[in-house]
Order: structure tokens, then sequence, then C-alpha cells
């Protein structure tokens, strides 16, 4: 722009201050003596204007200029610019000699409409011989002036406000003042555009460099490194956090050599990769690892893109280095763990099965390979119906809507066949847990292979059925001994030793159905004490469910024949209205009382002679019992206190 | 139980002792003991020869099942009791025959053998 106002225009070079050709003695040339002289005052205030416009800093500056090459130039003692404003409103931005109060009146007022093509000036010799209305003389009036020019100021043909000059009396605007006038005008419409313009611009460089302040601002607090390399990639630009991570100053960064940093082993290929990037001009992404301020190596993937100028040209490359340490070592952590579960399930002795809700096999173990003999992948993928043998297809389909629709561990016991693909069905146990996953329902069955424990179990009954037959049959062999012995001569000693023959026999028959493991005290008692109905009735039996141990239950079943014998012979079943109560109670300090007692017999006095019987009760059960017996001889009725420990679990008693 | 008295009864028991036994229970209440047989042979042979009223079998002689010999007696229309050591017995025929538990006292032994050859009113009496 400057350029053009000093060739484009052909005007003249500016003159120094100094050389100035005008003196105020050449101003001082009276009026109207010498139009050659007026002719020249003219021209050297339109140079003065042109010299002062050209220095003008501010649009202010070019006003006062203006201001006073109007005052002087034409020769008036008052004037005034206006300019449209943004709502194409006239107002006064400069003035000399003018009251407020006019200027309030006239503020607005204009013969154009913005932006008009260059409409030509006019002249008012005398306002009193115009048209105007008389509000509007009489505001002139009163302001003391007669005489007024309007001169359109444009700016690329269109107005864009006026020039005003005032004269005090009636005046005769002469060419040369026309001429003038539309000159400065001229120039002063130049010079606002010029303003305009360069305010314009300022304003775009200030926004642009805002914009680039903030771009800067941003690059620098990036929560990533960002780096800017030239075509050699070496470091021009490093934001804050790269610069952290390697401890480099703003100041050092293109000194600072990033290759330095880089991971021996990785150096190598990462050199290649930039080098590639940086001839083929290309995006890449790397990862490596980096020493960084405080010497730690740390895993960084490297984005980086070709940047090039406007025009072009390869100016290097722009890149973000993102730190992937903790994200490698949490996918490494996330992967091992993944391993370590995968080799607990495969290790595990039983054959584990993982399946989603819908029970399609995601994944089996070893050992459910080999349960039900089929590859893993002719298992993955597979319903776990075609584990299930056909009949209980239906239930395994029942029991995993009700699993699914309330998931929670549970046993589904040893009562289930596995099928294998051999058509085979093995006996399992099976044990389920649902996991909840982010990919939904999760079933992890583990299946046991139980044949073996089963086979065992028939085993054990077997042995056990072997065993009871063999002592049955010792028992009878005694028996026939002592039958033979006192078959002529003793038959209530031979029917008191069959009795507790016999006694021993049901104990024996009883361990034999639970297995040998206990024998509920209810049960001993009710073996024990069977007769026919009618006695049956006088005997009450009543207690807490309590479990014998096998030596227990044999003790207490000879207890209670011997017990039972007597009250036959002697006590409350010898008459026909006795009456036995066996009632046993936890006393819960750790102890089981039984109590015998009969009531409504013969009166009982105590024997003088402690026969079998009494010894038996009163010495061997309480050794067998680790406990007391204590035998009461009441007149009313026998009783039989029998105090033995009670636990928890297991032990002589326990609680059934 | 004097109507059982004078009835011919076999036996069938491997230990010697128990086969003396029974044989004196019988005796005593006036039954004749056919055999005793100790072995499952010598169980069918007399089993499908002799004359009898009725036979206690033992289950397990010498290891084998007294099964094929309580199947010949059955099939002779021969009531049968069985003295076992196990408990149960099933024959293979479906067919179903009092048990009595070893060891047994005399009055168990005639109570089961009633019941084999009459029914309840027998075994009531029998009972008593």
């Amino acid at each position: 722009m400057r350029a053009q106002m000093e060739t484009g225009d052909g005007l003249p070079e500016r003159p120094d201050a100094e050389t100035q050709p005008m003196s105020n003695d050449v101003i001082e040339v009276p009026e109207n003596t010498e139009p050659l002289v007026n002719q020249v005052l003219e021209l050297t205030e339109l140079y003065k204007l042109t010299d002062r416009l050209y220095r003008a800093r501010s649009l202010d500056d070019a006003l006062d200029a203006a201001m006073d090459a109007i005052v002087s130039g034409l020769r008036c003692s008052r004037a005034s610019i206006l300019l449209f404003d943004h709502d194409g409103v006239m107002r006064f931005i400069a003035w000399r000699g003018l009251s407020d109060g006019y200027r309030k009146v006239f503020d607005g007022h204009t013969p154009w409409q913005a932006g008009a093509d260059e409409p030509p000036p006019i002249f008012v010799g005398d306002i009193n011989a115009t048209d105007e209305p008389d509000w509007v003389k009489d505001a002139i009036r009163s302001e003391g002036i007669h005489a007024l020019a309007f001169i359109p100021l444009t700016s690329q043909g269109k107005v864009i406000g006026k020039f005003m000059a005032y004269h005090e009396l009636p005046h005769v605007f002469t060419a040369n003042e026309k001429a003038l006038a539309v000159t400065i005008a001229r120039q002063l419409g130049f010079s606002i555009e010029r303003a305009r313009m360069e305010e314009a611009r300022q304003a775009t460089v200030r926004e642009l460099r805002d914009s680039e302040d903030r771009f800067r601002q941003m690059s620098e607090d990036a929560p990533v490194m960002i780096w800017m390399s030239d075509q050699n990639g070496a470091c021009l630009h490093l934001n804050r956090m790269q610069r952290e991570f390697w401890k480099v100053s703003d100041g050092d960064v293109s000194n600072f050599d990033w290759r330095t940093t880089m991971l021996p082993d990785d150096m190598p290929r990462i050199v290649e990769t930039m080098i590639g990037a940086l001839t083929r001009r290309e995006s890449i992404t790397v990862i490596g690892q980096y020493r960084n301020a405080t010497g730690e190596f740390r895993v960084l993937q490297t984005e980086a893109r070709p940047r090039f100028s406007c025009s072009g040209e390869f100016l290097g490359m722009i890149g973000v280095n993102i730190d992937i340490t903790e994200r490698l070592a949490a996918e490494k952590a996330l992967r091992d763990s993944q391993e370590r579960f995968r080799l607990v399930v495969e290790a595990s002795p039983s054959g584990m099965i993982m399946a989603d809700g819908d029970g399609q096999i995601l994944m089996v173990n070893a050992n459910a390979e080999r349960l039900f003999g089929y590859t893993r992948p002719e298992l993955i993928g597979q319903r776990i119906d075609m584990l299930v043998p056909s009949l209980k297809r239906e239930n395994s389909s029942d029991s995993r809507m009700a699993f699914k629709a309330q998931p929670e561990p549970v046993s589904l016991g040893t009562s289930f066949l596995a099928l294998r693909k051999d058509g085979a069905e093995v006996p399992v146990e099976i044990g389920v847990n649902p996991i909840q996953t982010s990919e939904g329902l999760r079933v992890i069955a583990a299946i046991a292979d139980i044949s073996e424990r089963k086979r065992a179990e028939a085993q054990r009954e077997l042995l056990l059925a072997e065993l009871n037959h063999r002592v049955k049959n010792t028992l009878a062999v005694v028996q026939s001994l002592a039958y033979r012995t006192f078959r002529k001569t003793d038959t209530i000693a031979r029917k008191a030793f069959e009795g507790r023959l016999m006694a021993l026999a049901t104990a024996h028959n009883l361990l034999t159905h639970s297995n040998w493991e206990n024998a509920s005290l209810h049960k001993v008692a009710a073996d024990s004490l069977q007769l026919r109905d009618e006695i049956q009735s006088r005997i009450s039996i009543a207690g807490p469910a309590i479990l014998l141990s096998p030596r227990a239950a044999l003790s207490i079943t000879l207890a209670l024949h011997e017990l039972f014998t007597n009250a036959l012979k002697y006590g409350a079943l010898s008459n026909e209205a006795g009456t036995i109560t066996f009632h046993w109670r936890n006393d819960h300090a750790g102890s089981l009382q039984l109590e015998w007692r009969e009531a409504a017999g013969p009166e009982v006095t105590a024997p003088a002679q402690k026969g079998f019987g009494s010894q038996l009760l009163e010495q061997t059960l309480a050794l067998d019992l680790d406990g007391a017996v204590n035998m009461h001889y009441d007149p009313e009725g026998l009783r039989c206190i029998i105090t033995m420990p009670l636990s928890e679990r297991g032990g002589n008693a326990c609680l059934g | 139980m004097p109507w059982l008295k004078g009835k011919r009864v076999f036996v069938v028991e491997d230990e010697a002792l128990i086969s003396v036994m029974v044989t004196d229970m019988l005796t005593d209440i006036g039954i004749t003991v056919i055999g005793p047989a100790a072995t499952i042979a010598a169980g069918m042979r007399m089993a499908e020869s002799e004359d009898m009223d009725a036979a206690i079998l033992d289950v397990n002689v010498r290891g084998e099942r007294i099964d094929p010999v309580a199947e010949a007696l059955i099939k002779r229309g021969i009531p049968v009791l069985f003295a076992t050591g196990y408990g149960e017995v099933t024959l293979a025929s479906g067919h179903v025959a009092p048990v009595i538990d070893k060891p047994y006292t005399q009055e168990k032994l005639v109570r089961g053998l009633a019941m084999a050859l009459g029914g309840p009113q027998q075994l009531k009496r029998s009972a008593n």
C-alpha cells in the first residue's frame, strides 16, 4: 500500500521536514490580491496535507492534517469531518469552531445516503438564499454561519462521509477552492480507507497472533508429548511435556539429539523407520524405549506425520509421543493372569468346562478331554447337552434355566451321568460356579469322574456284607456250642446266653445297615426293646436325635437287653401294669444322660448279690462308654442312669 | 407246636457245629431231620430225591449260592425257609420265601418254619 502511494499515484517524493518550501511570510499575503498567490497557497496546503497524511500514524493524525488543510486551504474559520457509522448514520468525528448545540442539531444530517456513488459536492454561498426549512436556516444562522460547503468523502467510489467548510459571511466559492476541496476530500478519503485497512490488517495480525498463541499454549500444555523436527529429523520444537521427559530447556531444543536417549537395542529399528519417513515423507507409527531425565527407560509410542509449507515444501515431521509403559505393563499383567488362570484350569484334577449362559462350550481343560473322550476342537463351540445322556437332557436344560435365573455356586451332587464320545455313561460329580463377566454370564463346571469312587463304595459294601455274614456265622457257631453245652442241663442259663447273643447280633445288623459308621440311639432302643404289642405300649422311648459310635451302639444294646430281660423277669414287665420309660437328654454341658425308669412293677429290693447283668451294666458299660452308670433300686421301680460324653461330631455319641 | 411233630425237614448248612445245633433244635420238638447237607452238590442230590415236608437252607454254602437247590425245591412244591447272615434273599425266579437271620434261637427257627409251612394261622400259634 505504501508502495502504491509512492509510485502508483505519481505523487511527489516525500520531502524532508527541513526542506519544506513554504514559510509563514508567504501565508500572510492578503486575500483576493493575486489569484496566482492563492493558487500557490492552495498547492502548498495540499502539499503539506499529502506529506502529513503520508506520515500519519493513525486516523486521528489524518483527520487533524485534513482539518488544517481545509481551514487554511479554503480559508474558512470553521470546519468539520463526518463519517457514516456502522448503522449508516452520519456522525461528527472531528470539528473546529462548532458549538455542541450545532453538532447536536446536525448530527446524522446528510444530503447523501451511505454508499452512494461519487456524488458531486454542494456549495452554499448564502444560507438565506436556499429553500432549506426555517429551522435549518435558524440553526445555521444562530451558529454565525452564512456559507457552507458539503464535500463528499469516498472510498472506492462510494460515499463514506463528508467534510464541511463554514464561512461566517456569504461566500463565493471559486473554481480553485472547489477543486482544492475535492482534492482534499479525495486525499482524506484515501487516507481513511488506508487507515481502516491498516486497522483491519492489524486486527487480523492480532487475531492470528492470538490464535497462534492459543495453539502454542495448547501444544505446550497438552497432556501428550508433541515435537516438531526439520527435514533431517533434528528437533525444532518440543512441548513442555516432551521437554520435561528429557529435561531439555526450551533454549537447548535445537542442540538436543533425541537419538541418544533410545534403548540401544531399539535404535536400528527406530532410526530406520524415521529415515524412511523423512525420505518418503510419510506418516509412521513406531514404538520404542527411551531414557527419560531420571534415567528410566519408558515405552513411547510415536505417531508422526510429514509437514509441508503452504507452497508444498517438505519441512520435516510433527509427531506425538505417548507413554504406554503402564498400559503395556497392565496388558502384560492381564495376559499373565489369563495365562495363570488357564494353567490352573488346565492343571485342575477335575474336568473343567466353561460355557456361556446358553450352554455353549467356550473352554475345556485336558481332564475334560480325557473324561469325555473328545478332543478340544470337538468340544469348543458345541452345546453342553452333547455331554449329557439323552434321558437327562431335558433336566439339564431345566436346571440351566433355573441356574441362569439365579446364578450361584452349587454342587449338583453325585447323581449325574456324563456321556462320553464312545457312548459310555460315566458317573460324575458336578459343581458349577457362575462368573459375571463383561461378556455376560459364564458358567464354570468342575466335573469329577467318580466311577472309581462308586466302585470303591460298592466294594466296601460287599466287604461289609461279607464281614457281617462271617460275624453272624461266628455268633451262630458260638451259640451252637452253648446250645450243646446247656441243652439238657440248664435251660435258663442257655436262654440268658442266647438272649445276649441275639442282642449282639441285633446291634450288628443295625450297624451293618449304616455301613458301620454310626447308629441312631432311637433305632438302637427300638430294636433292643422289641416285644409283642401289648407290652410295647407299656414302654416309652424318647429323646433328641443322637448318633452312636459302633462301640457305644453295641454296649447300649447289651445294656438295654439286660435291663429289659430283668424287667420281664422281676421288674415292671413281670406284672400286667408296670411301665418303663427310657428317656435321654442333652444336658448342654457336654454330656448325654440316659435314664431307664421302671414304675408300677412289684416292689423292688436291692439284690443281695450282683449278677452278671448288673456287672455288665455298671462296669463294662461305664468302661465302654467312657461314662458312669448308676443303678438305683428304688422300691417303686428300678432306675438306671447312664451319663456319657456328648460331642458335636464324632465320639461315642454326637448330635444327630 | 404239636402240629410240627413228625414233619420231615431237610437242612442244608455248611458249618458243622451249626448243623448239629439245628438238628438238636428240630429233633427236640420231634421233627425228623433230612441231611443235613454240607455242599450244594449234596444239597441238589437230596433236594431232588429225598422225601420231605420243608427245607431250611443256608444261603451261602462254602462260597456258593443256595439258589439252584432252592429253585429245585420250590419246583417240587416244598416250602423253603432261608437262614442267612446276609439279611436279604432274592431268587432269580422271583419266588419269595421267609427268611430268618443268623444267629437264631430255637423259638425263632420254629416260628420261621411254621411260617414257611403254614401261614399266619400257624405263625400266630407258633409265636405263642
